[in-house]
């Protein structure tokens, strides 16, 4: 059923109103009394009118999503006290009769009403409020029927006021609504809500508004009160709505008053377990925004002490054997430690659930004394994490008073929810620190790209191109240039045994030494004898480094290179791809061996468009998902293939192929490419 | 991923480790154990025989340099055997040849044990 000017604004209703009330004071004027049933009639429906949208404009002051019925009751309370005020102080009439009155008697009596209706019209609509509010279905056509029988009865009156044979058809409409109205009383679901002290508020209340709605009620038969007699002969309708609605407060006031008397013994378990729900929910709230753990253990410990009712409280927790406080409440800190340990050492048994102890006094030395600790109940909660203890809840009673099931089950909640709590705060600066190794990391990477050189260099008649790509954030491999003369330019590529940071630190040793050594000495054999003398000192023993040290004359093209352990040197050279294993051992690996006796030196000249390979381990040893090396053959054929173009294009063409082959597989180890093509034109 | 295996046992005096599958930076504590126990047991002569092992790397190869130290220390030796042509040219181009026996075949490294003494 749609309302009629349910849905307009707010001050469009009041404008309604105040219409509807002129238009009453004019009608009034016009018709001074009701001298004909069209007159009464058509003032029965303005009085309806008046009533309807004051009750439309009062309901927007209502929220039913809002829950603050005792406010509503005072509301109540205080609007009947004002009625039953206006309603006493409007004179006696003992003869029943209307008395002669003056136009400004007349005009209060009509203020007076108006206030009285626009009053009762609250009081409507505050049961209405009242009606709807905590109720899971929506029980709206109860309340509409009545609404219905309501308005009929209103109306009825004009028919009972002019034929009176038919009278028994208002009383039969009257009857049946407060049949509804005592039926819809009996929703008061809300009460169940209230706190206790709420609840004796509310029964207090109800004496007093129950009081003044019977009170008021029995004014209507009594034809003692002007005001009222006068608007019954005035408007019956208005009169029948006065009496259901004082009807209506009556009973409901007493539905209240038994309601709460019966909800009062159950009303503290009531508001024990609504804060305990509540608590919990601000706990979980806390639990994903606060990262800080004292903070949470202080809310934690404070919650949990005040759902259980302790005297006192404390949070520690606990790493192997050392405990530590993070929270108390109503203890010291010191005390709680001396205590906790005390009662851990009397338990002397591992404690994986929530227990409960009787009397126990506790003797602690503090501070040169002996404090003796009564305690009648206490109640130990561990804080689990995969299985493992990692901090306990205590709570303790003094005063004769025991912990019962119901703070075990809470406490062993908090510890719970504590224990979670610490997890996520542990997770959460660990998710920092890792960000921070990350970032660390990150500059690790930039410096090693900046050991290498970032540009090849230029030389006359030699062409050279590099690719470099470490496994993860840094590695191993290390490539590098260096003139040493105006006609020899030497040039190394090793690799570091192992991957990540600990490669990455000996690389920069290495690139150290081949600097330093590269100054110095001009033999590729002797020089990588010393870098193994070096490295022999400072390398543990499972690792070593492979290298490749070489030197070219930039008149001759006469190459002379040393290899330590590394992998073969490859020159195309034609057709050919002839690959160079000079001997020579690991650096780092020889054991008391002489490392010079074992490393033989390669001299040859490069020809023209010859192109010398140098590479580490990890393109030859690069893997595809079925574990299968890329290997020595795949890569010669791609250096043949590319000998003729760019050494540039060739260089990305062969990372390419490699990217291609293990692109289901993470690359596990770093790689380096350097070639080096001869170019006498 | 790749599995490893290790497996011990004693022919006379000589200890002899079998070594299966994939032999790199994540399986090598294996074999790392496997020496610590050998060398908890005072038996420092060991044969390492690759017949089954596929693969190994630069992280492999650091656990016998590491401990092949203590073995000689101690009057023994570590010695390969049955090696596959791809596994032997690691060790091959890192020089291992000239410090470390490696034999075809185990009972060769058994009879130069025996000569040795």
């Amino acid at each position: 059923m749609k309302i009629p000017f349910k849905d307009s604004p707010r001050n469009k209703k009041l404008e309604n109103l105040v219409i509807t009330a002129i238009l009453i004071i004019l009608f009034r004027l016009i018709f001074p009394s009701n001298s004909s049933a069209g007159v009464y009639t058509a003032s029965e429906f303005l009085l309806f009118g008046f009533i309807y949208f004051a009750a439309l404009y009062l309901n927007d002051f209502f929220n039913v999503k809002k829950y603050a019925p005792l406010s509503v009751i005072l509301n109540i309370g205080v609007l009947t006290a004002i009625i039953f005020f206006i309603l006493s102080v409007s004179g006696n009439s003992s003869s029943g009769s209307i008395p002669n009155t003056t136009a400004v008697e007349s005009f209060f009596y009509m203020l007076a009403s108006f206030l009285l209706i626009g009053g009762l019209a609250y009081i409507f609509i505050s049961f209405r409020y009242l009606f709807f509010l905590r109720q899971k279905k929506n029980p709206g056509k109860y309340f509409n029927v009545m609404v219905l029988f309501l308005v009929i009865s209103y109306f009825l009156n004009i028919v009972d006021k002019y034929f009176k044979e038919s009278s028994f058809l208002w009383e039969a409409f009257f009857a049946v609504s407060i049949m509804l109205i005592s039926i819809n009383s009996l929703r008061v679901s809300w009460i169940a809500f209230l706190t206790k002290k709420e609840k004796i508020y509310l029964l207090v209340m109800s004496v007093v508004i129950a009081f003044l709605f019977l009170r008021i009620a029995s004014l209507f038969d009594a034809k003692e009160i002007t005001l009222l007699a006068s608007l019954k002969d005035f408007s019956g309708g208005t009169w029948t709505y006065m009496l259901s609605m004082m009807i209506y407060g009556a009973v409901y006031s007493f539905v209240i008053f038994f309601t709460a008397l019966f909800h009062l013994p159950t009303a503290e378990a009531f508001d024990r377990k609504a804060e305990e729900v509540s608590s919990l929910m601000d706990l979980s709230k806390i639990i994903t925004k606060v990262f800080n753990s004292k903070q949470l253990a202080d809310t934690i410990i404070s919650l949990s002490s005040k759902i259980c009712n302790s005297d006192c409280a404390w949070l520690v927790t606990c790493d192997k054997d050392t405990i530590e406080v993070q929270s108390t409440v109503n203890i010291g800190y010191v005390e709680s430690e001396k205590i906790t340990q005390k009662l851990l050492l009397e338990i002397n048994e591992g404690i994986d659930e929530t227990i409960i102890l009787g009397k126990s006094s506790i003797r602690i030395a503090y501070e040169n004394d002996l404090k003796i600790y009564n305690f009648s109940s206490i109640a130990i909660a561990p804080l689990m994490r995969h299985e493992q203890v990692t901090g306990y809840i205590f709570a303790a009673k003094k005063n004769n008073t025991v912990f019962d099931d119901e703070d075990k089950k809470a406490i062993s909640a908090y510890a719970d929810y504590a224990a979670v709590a610490f997890e996520n705060a542990r997770l959460f600066s660990e998710s920092i620190e890792k960000e921070r190794m990350e970032k660390e990391l990150e500059v690790a990477r930039e410096i090693q790209h900046k050991i290498v050189p970032s540009e090849t260099p230029k030389f006359r008649n030699l062409q050279i191109a590099a690719r470099f790509k470490p496994a993860y954030e840094v590695g191993g491999d290390y490539f590098d240039f260096f003139d040493i003369s105006d006609e020899k330019v030497g040039f190394v590529v090793a690799d570091v045994s192992g991957k990540g940071i600990s490669a990455a630190f000996v690389m920069a040793e290495v690139k150290g030494i081949f600097e330093s050594l590269s100054k110095v000495i001009s033999a590729p054999k002797e020089l990588l004898t010393c870098a193994n003398d070096i490295l022999k000192r400072s390398l543990d023993k499972k690792s070593f480094v492979t290298a490749v040290y070489g030197i070219i004359n930039l008149n001759t093209g006469v190459v002379n290179l040393a290899r330590a352990g590394h992998t073969p040197i490859l020159l195309v050279s034609g057709n050919d791809v002839n690959r160079l294993t000079p001997n020579g051992i690991g650096l780092g690996i020889d054991n008391g061996l002489n490392f010079n006796q074992y490393i033989t030196e390669l001299e040859f000249k490069l020809n023209n468009d010859d192109i010398l390979t140098l590479y580490s381990d990890g393109i030859t040893e690069c893997k595809n998902l079925k574990l299968e090396d890329f290997g020595m053959e795949r890569f010669e054929k791609l250096l043949k293939e590319n000998k003729s173009i760019s050494l540039e294009s060739a260089s990305d063409k062969i990372i390419e192929s490699l990217e291609e082959f293990s692109k289901e597989y993470i690359q596990h180890d770093d790689i380096t490419l350097v070639l080096l093509k001869w170019g006498n034109h | 991923m790749a599995d490893f295996n290790v497996s011990s046992r004693g022919v006379g005096s000589v200890n002899v480790l079998d070594l299966k599958g994939y032999l790199d930076a994540h399986t090598a504590p294996e074999l790392e154990k496997a020496f610590n126990k050998l060398i908890d047991e005072k038996s420092f002569n060991v044969i390492v025989n690759f017949r089954d092992l596929n693969y190994i790397s630069s992280a492999g190869l650091g656990v016998f340099m590491a401990y092949v130290e203590t073995m000689r220390e101690n009057k023994g030796d570590i010695k390969f055997s049955n090696m596959k042509e791809n596994v032997y040219n690691i060790f091959d181009l890192l020089g291992f040849p000239v410090l470390y026996e490696f034999f075809k075949d185990e009972t060769e490294a058994l009879d130069k044990f025996k000569v040795q003494g």
